[in-house]
């Protein structure tokens, strides 16, 4: 039924764009690749699985997991990443390997520390599934795509309502002017990490609920998925990195209903991602357009 | 009095040194022109100042501050207005929000509004496109808002780069007359420019740099009749 699998495709894109806006923001501040965005999404299901096995409380699991996440991210930036950029003539590459590097190095700390089982999520809605004719809608889908739209919300008005928004758009544009103008931009690195962590570590939570599962390996298909999203995105646009998200979810769902399972679900991101890319070199949103 | 004084500045890109021993001075209320040829060095001399380039050696004062190794968006803070080469004007960001970044480190928002204010008097266009993205704007006009960005923070030292170039020549003019009326209004200003003949019209005192030494240093009108300025830059 068409209505379900959009419903479907709505709530796992959303899911890919919280994913991947980390990713987007960071590069649209730091030009950086980063790859371990995927790292915090396995480390944010693990604190919010943590948090809310003690606490029984998935608001304050959803909340303190991004903000610790955040923090984490903070930390990766100034004392790995910064260092590395800051050095005279580095050419990219050096800070893509970097998060490779770090993104590997997670997965293996948490199977290290909490063994390389995969750990129910174990959240329990008390209302049941909504029927509407044929329609189902789970309670952790409607938490799920108001909890995405929420971040959003926020996300859309930190960037344009706000002084610090303002100063981190300036930044993504010109960061040597931006600097030249008052910015202080480590400032503005700073709330990429913690927009970009935080919001990769709600989506690993998300995920890890939706699937009652989480494992330490949970970060190597977003890893790349987040790649092909972020360039059909437009690379470094905000409200891009969502349009493809929700596009990806939504091809992924129909094709793999209507289409059957010609081709693994896992890659359809990057066919529409080549597909686009042909006819739009640029991304769905490029910058010049946006 | 001295608003600004480079002592022995010398820069360098990795191996290459592009500044050796440099000292500028510029004084309270002067209209001061750094001219020479492309690549001289120029814009490396005027980003040193605002502090977007490190220097090797040597020391930058300002307003009796020792602004040597100060990150530039404190630079700012201390009232350095900079008018990049090339406009450099956030394309993605409109008018108004340009105009807002300017005064980004001033915290006073009445004020910030009045100064915006200012600038749109003193360009009518800007105030006409104010909600227009900057990139959807000419030449002369990016020209305009990235000078109104600068004034916005009401600066001390405004630092220009290159004012002139890939402008309409009567765009060039009015710029450059704009220029004169700011240095009048009391504000010192420090140009670096190729278009030798124009600056000098408008300078009080002048640096000529060539390959990163200052080879001749005098004032605006003597430095006009010097020969070897009318040779080189003067065309004549």
């Amino acid at each position: 039924m068409l209505m379900q699998q959009l419903v479907n495709g709505v709530m796992i894109g959303s899911v890919y764009a919280l994913t991947a806006m980390g990713a987007t923001l960071i590069y649209g501040i730091l030009r950086i690749l980063d790859i371990a965005n995927a790292a915090a999404y396995a480390i944010g299901a693990y604190l919010g699985w943590y948090i809310y096995s003690i606490s029984h409380n998935l608001l304050l699991a959803f909340l303190l997991s991004m903000i610790l996440t955040g923090l984490i991210g903070v930390v990766i930036q100034k004392y790995i990443y910064y260092p590395i950029i800051s050095k005279p003539n580095v050419i990219p590459i050096v800070p893509l390997i970097t998060s490779v590097g770090l993104f590997t190095i997670t997965g293996d700390l948490i199977r290290l520390i909490l063994g390389p089982n995969v750990k129910e999520f174990g959240v329990v809605f008390k209302s049941g599934a909504i029927k509407i004719g044929k329609l189902i809608i789970n309670p952790e889908w409607i938490f799920i795509i108001v909890l995405t739209a929420v971040l959003f919300a926020i996300l859309w008005f930190i960037l344009n309502k706000t002084r610090l928004g303002l100063a981190w758009r300036a930044t993504a544009e010109d960061s040597e002017i931006a600097k030249a103008m008052g910015v202080n931009t480590n400032i503005s690195m700073a709330l990429s990490y913690i927009l970009g962590y935080g919001f990769a570590a709600s989506a690993g939570i998300m995920v890890g609920m939706l699937y009652n599962s989480i494992s330490p390996t949970m970060g190597d298909i977003p890893s790349y998925k987040m790649l092909a999203i972020i360039v059909l995105g437009g690379l470094g646009n905000p409200v891009g990195t969502v349009v493809a998200g929700l596009i990806i979810g939504l091809a992924e769902t129909l094709v793999s209903a209507y289409m059957g399972s010609i081709l693994p679900r896992d890659a359809i991101a990057f066919i529409v991602l080549i597909f686009v890319l042909l006819l739009k070199p640029s991304g769905l949103v490029s910058k010049k357009s946006a | 009095m001295s608003m600004l004084s480079l002592v022995d500045v010398e820069i360098s890109y990795g191996q290459m040194e592009v500044i050796k021993k440099v000292s500028i001075e510029v004084n309270k209320g002067e209209l001061v022109s750094v001219i020479g040829p492309n690549g001289a060095g120029k814009s490396t001399l005027i980003k040193a100042i605002m502090g977007l380039k490190d220097i090797k050696s040597g020391k930058i004062m300002y307003d009796g501050i020792d602004i040597t190794v100060m990150p530039a968006w404190e630079r700012a803070g201390l009232g350095i207005g900079y008018v990049p080469e090339g406009r450099r004007v956030f394309g993605n960001l409109t008018v108004e929000e340009n105009l807002k970044m300017g005064c980004y480190k001033v915290k006073d928002n009445n004020k910030n509004k009045n100064n915006i204010n200012k600038v749109y008097e003193l360009f009518p266009r800007l105030f006409e496109r104010k909600n227009q993205l900057a990139k959807t704007m000419s030449g002369g006009e990016q020209q305009m808002l990235a000078i109104g960005r600068a004034l916005v923070l009401e600066p001390k030292l405004l630092l220009i780069d290159e004012v002139s170039m890939g402008l309409m020549p009567i765009m060039v003019n009015t710029c450059f007359k704009i220029i004169k009326d700011l240095n009048d209004s009391g504000i010192t200003v420090l140009v670096v420019e190729q278009n030798a003949n124009k600056v000098l019209k408008i300078a009080n005192r002048g640096y000529v740099i060539e390959t990163g030494h200052i080879v001749i240093e005098d004032t605006a009108e003597n430095l006009r009749s010097n020969d070897v300025v009318k040779k080189a830059y003067l065309g004549s």
